[in-house]
């Protein structure tokens, strides 16, 4: 492939493979983690184009799951430092949050083990079907369909848990039908 | 809850629900920083780096085969008895087995001005090594027990601590008197 009918093609797909892999990011790690795995996501990407598939973005998720991954590991070496000097030295707080926040939904994801958690983002938020799960993950999409399904269940049992044991009547208005 | 309601729920809590599109700018940027950050292996790259490799590869094979083939004779290197002013004690085999790291038993068999080299014909302590060599500082080795320096051909019995030769009587020629007991009764077996 020559390097301009490369380049067209990537240019054709990145803002697709940007715009998902900025929001899969942003909703599983913290803003400067997001960008710098964005950009070694978009890196390997390029890098690999004659790999890239039909559905560059599911190819890109799971690449940026990857790296992700390994961000985490590289950041968990990191975190005793990194508590260190926030003691000495507190960031900013960071306002982001969503819309509306949903604590008992967040405290029940966190509860679940981490692969049913991601299953049900990628169901949830990437709004992707157990076929393109399957991609993602890499795994048969039999297997994903076993898994989610287990999965909201669990998450299920998780609410009725938090609801049981906490009081938040205002927050949990509409929720029950 | 059904799994609708669940979805529902879930979407509502989603952090990057207010978020906004990339901008075209950001876009560019991005893009421009890929295609420009990296260079893309190509095939004849490749090759250099696979010959790169191949070449690492078998300057570390030769490299382990040279550390590692058994004719290799380790050496240990030591430095030699120094001017040493304070009175010796009497030696004894448990000082010498409390200190001593390294004790052979060899054969001096090149001497220059500064390093001894010793042909290692007995471990008694530390180590296996094929050849020492003592650095001579100065020409202060008369505490060496016998004829107080090293001469090239005769046998010694040298003892160091801590990559230094130990002397007031614990090194010496080998036909010293008593030296060979003391090695014997600090190091048995």
């Amino acid at each position: 492939m020559n390097a301009d009918v490369r380049r067209a093609r990537f240019e054709a797909v990145a803002p697709a493979v940007i715009d998902a892999v900025r929001r899969y990011l942003a909703r599983r790690t913290d803003p400067a983690t997001a960008d710098d795995v964005l950009s070694e996501t978009l890196l390997t990407c390029w890098r690999r184009l004659e790999d890239m598939p039909g559905e560059p973005v599911l190819w890109a998720y799971g690449i940026a799951r990857l790296t992700l991954a390994n961000a985490e590991r590289g950041r968990r070496r990191q975190a005793r430092l990194a508590a260190k000097i926030a003691v000495l030295d507190p960031p900013p707080a960071v306002t982001d949050a969503p819309a509306e926040t949903d604590d008992d939904l967040a405290a029940a994801l966190a509860a679940l083990r981490a692969e049913d958690a991601e299953l049900l983002r990628l169901w949830a938020w990437e709004d992707l079907s157990p076929g393109q799960i399957a991609v993602v993950l890499d795994v048969s999409i039999n297997a994903v369909n076993i898994r989610l399904h287990r999965a909201k269940s669990r998450l299920k049992d998780q609410l009725g848990k938090l609801h049981g044991t906490a009081g938040h009547e205002e927050s949990t208005e509409g929720r029950r039908r | 809850m059904t799994d609708n309601e669940l979805r529902a729920r879930m979407r509502q809590a989603d952090p990057a629900a207010s978020m906004a599109a990339a901008s075209p700018d950001e876009v560019t940027r991005l893009l421009e920083q890929t295609v420009t950050t990296t260079t893309v292996v190509n095939k004849r790259q490749r090759h250099y780096a696979l010959a790169a490799a191949a070449l690492i590869l078998i300057v570390a094979g030769v490299a382990g085969w040279a550390l590692t083939r058994p004719e290799a004779a380790t050496t240990v290197q030591l430095t030699g008895p120094g001017a040493i002013a304070a009175k010796c004690v009497e030696p004894s085999a448990e000082r010498l087995a409390a200190s001593a790291d390294f004790a052979f038993a060899g054969t001096v068999t090149a001497l220059t001005g500064t390093t001894v080299t010793l042909d290692v014909t007995r471990v008694y302590h530390g180590t296996a090594a094929d050849n020492v060599e003592v650095a001579q500082t100065g020409e202060t080795s008369e505490q060496l027990m016998g004829t107080g320096k090293f001469e090239s051909g005769k046998d010694y019995l040298v003892a160091s601590s801590a990559g230094a030769v130990m002397i007031c009587g614990y090194s010496g020629e080998a036909s010293t008197p008593g030296l060979s007991e003391l090695y014997a009764q600090a190091f048995p077996g």
